[in-house]
């Protein structure tokens, strides 16, 4: 074989997969637009707050992919929906405001798509990230201490501060980090109607 | 021997061979951590701190692994190798050295960062944007130098190798380009990231590194065994079917969801003829390889390389496997597809990237190996450590698949499944690290010729059978 030839089936089958994917990809699902909720008048998917929007960051560096996964299947295929972790499956159009949008291929934990709707309370959420185990005992899901700062209590309890203590000395105050990532996963809910995706 | 008296080049592989070494062990090391906290989740409360976190070791050590160790050691023996398809020597070698210098740097900018800043979140891009970028400039200059091996007529020597180094030449720039520009360069929509992810994952594992190591495949099997390939056109075939599907495996891992349907069923339908593709050089390897037991039984570069050509073909039939429509829903978001990283990380690419360290650099660097007995237990080592961590894994993955899919089973309970299965995981992955231990050992131990050289070409040891030394397999 000559080499041009071969340069030119290298070129030819990579610029052809990648037409084929990133290309008709984007003019197949790049061109979605959110759906307007008459009786809300809202968009859905919703747009993220600019904290949540910091929040998918803290997310992703702090490695919560390598267990779960933000990905609902359909019944035909998994127990996804049995189990509770959404009303229906997820659908491209679900990711349109997310940045950097995530999927994960691990599931040691529950998937997340619906977890804004499924534990909407900010105290429990945050308990949760600094030791899962106070909610949980048997929760194999690392505690990240390092996004709260421990305050000496005081006659004063600071503003945000978890009902729990550590020790009884301590009040946990949660950093801007934790703040975002709280409620970043409040953000994340799948349980609205699309067209190509109807609740049943 | 002078220094001078090394070919150009001869320094940026040297450079590049080493800090595979260290990414390894680094990389490994790692990866028994993370496994280690999955078996006994109270070891991340030991010390509090976000670097020894699960979530941030695991893509660190992927990322070594695969940048670091494959990266960097593929294409360290590549230059070696590569003035060999054409006759033409490298003519800028400080530059090369400098390209050398420059990946080990940004391995080094990517492993701190995501360690103490965290990963980014996308799929097989860990890294920030600044080491991407240094990773394309080191990359740029290696393969320009790459290319000059090549030749500019085919007339003589090999073909097949030649095809598969132009593949991993210039897919490795274009889909990291494509997926740089796409996710961090511009604000493409969420939807067209998933997609852009996958593809830049497909172009990462099989449209780069697997290339990569089919270069070393079809070049020193032929040599070692003293036989050429027995179907070029097979070959061919089989070259074409890797341009053209490569690109697609990575959407059988998208279950549902994400990206559309029928990207995801040209992704299965891809899977399954790569199967079909590694049987063909599998056929192709088999004829190199047949009757040559006795051989293998004492070369060592030999073979790591037949243990790491069969692998090949078995990572890709178990891809083919978990790409079947009964298994695609039960295996998908398990530890299963651990499986087929192990295959193909260490049994694929990790054998034959050894297996082309023993055969070339000795013979390029002009040194010995000091002991024979650290030969095998490297070679068992790494063989039977990553063997039985991707069985641990696969049917650890089969138990988690089950688990998931029936509703009645509490999602908290997983971890209990598991933990036999990471019991044996645990304790295989350091046998591999073990066995790569006493590798990088010996082979510094040659190189600095701490110890004076017990065979001047690695051979197992064989109190029976005492035999001259095999082919020079940069010379043939």
């Amino acid at each position: 074989m000559k080499p041009t030839r071969a340069l030119f089936i290298v070129l030819g089958a990579l610029i052809l997969t990648w037409v084929s994917q990133a290309a008709v990809g984007y003019w197949q699902v790049g061109r979605l637009e959110p759906v307007l909720n008459e009786e809300s008048n809202l968009t859905e998917p919703p747009v993220p707050s600019g904290l949540a929007h910091t929040g998918a960051r803290v997310f992703a560096a702090e490695g919560c992919l390598e267990c779960h996964s933000l990905s609902v299947r359909g019944p035909s295929s998994s127990a996804d929906l049995t189990r509770g972790w959404g009303v229906r499956r997820t659908v491209p159009r679900d990711y349109l405001f997310r940045e950097p949008a995530m999927t994960g291929f691990s599931r040691i934990g529950p998937d997340l798509s619906n977890i804004g709707a499924r534990l909407p309370d900010t105290e429990k959420l945050m308990q949760h990230l600094y030791d899962p185990r106070l909610l949980k005992k048997s929760s194999t899901c690392p505690p990240h201490p390092w996004l709260f700062r421990k305050v000496p209590a005081g006659p004063r309890t600071e503003p945000g501060a978890l009902k729990v203590s550590p020790d009884g000395w301590h009040q946990l105050v949660p950093a801007y980090q934790a703040k975002c990532l709280v409620a970043y996963l409040q953000s994340l809910t799948v349980n609205y109607a699309l067209p190509e995706a109807p609740l049943k | 021997m002078n220094r001078n008296e090394f070919p150009p080049g001869s320094a940026a592989a040297l450079v590049l061979i080493l800090g595979s070494l260290i990414w390894s062990l680094l990389g490994a090391g790692l990866q028994l951590l993370a496994t280690s906290q999955l078996l006994v989740p109270l070891l991340d409360r030991l010390i509090a701190a976000p670097w020894f976190s699960y979530g941030r070791l695991v893509p660190a050590s992927q990322f070594l692994l695969g940048f670091g160790w494959l990266g960097s050691g593929l294409l360290g023996v590549l230059l070696i190798l590569a003035p060999r398809f054409s006759g033409i020597a490298f003519r800028y070698g400080r530059l090369l050295f400098g390209g050398a210098l420059l990946w080990q740097l940004s391995i080094f900018g990517g492993l701190t960062q995501i360690l103490l800043e965290g990963p980014s979140g996308l799929v097989g891009l860990p890294q920030p944007h600044f080491v991407s970028l240094l990773l394309v400039l080191s990359f740029l200059v290696l393969g320009t130098g790459l290319t000059r091996g090549l030749g500019r007529t085919w007339k003589s020597g090999p073909v097949l190798p030649r095809l598969y180094l132009l593949l991993g030449l210039l897919a490795f720039p274009l889909g990291l380009g494509t997926a740089e520009v796409l996710l961090r360069g511009t604000s493409a929509p969420g939807s067209v990231q998933i997609i852009t992810q996958v593809l830049w994952h497909s172009f990462y594992q099989h449209l780069w590194l697997a290339p990569l190591g089919l270069v070393l495949i079809f070049q020193l099997l032929p040599t070692l065994t003293g036989r050429a390939v027995n179907s070029l056109h097979l070959g061919l075939l089989a070259w074409v079917a890797t341009c053209l599907l490569g690109g697609w495996l990575g959407t059988v891992r998208v279950s549902d969801g994400p990206i559309p349907s029928w990207m995801q069923s040209a992704g299965v339908i891809a899977a399954m003829l790569m199967g079909v593709v590694a049987l063909g050089n599998g056929l192709l390897i088999q004829n190199l390889t047949e009757g040559r037991w006795e051989d293998s039984r004492r070369n060592v570069a030999l073979r790591f390389i037949a243990v790491g050509a069969w692998s090949y073909a078995s990572a890709y039939l178990l891809l083919a496997f978990l790409a079947l429509p009964w298994f695609r829903p039960v295996l998908a978001f398990t530890v299963g597809w651990s499986a087929f990283f192990e295959i193909f990380t260490y049994l694929f690419l990790g054998s034959v990237l050894a297996g082309s360290i023993y055969a070339l650099l000795p013979v390029s660097r002009n040194f010995g190996w000091p002991s024979s007995s650290a030969l095998t237990w490297h070679f068992w080592g790494t063989t039977l450590g990553s063997g039985t961590t991707a069985s641990c894994l696969l049917l650890a993955g089969a138990f988690q698949g089950l688990a998931l899919n029936d509703p009645g089973v509490p999602i908290s309970t997983l971890a209990s499944y598991l933990r036999p299965f990471l019991f044996v995981a645990v304790f295989s992955q350091a046998v591999w690290l073990f066995g790569q231990i006493v590798f990088s050992a010996v082979l510094l131990a040659g190189l600095l010729r701490l110890f004076p050289a017990a065979a001047p070409m690695a051979v197992f040891r064989d109190p029976l059978v005492i035999r001259p030394a095999a082919v020079d397999p940069l010379h043939g």
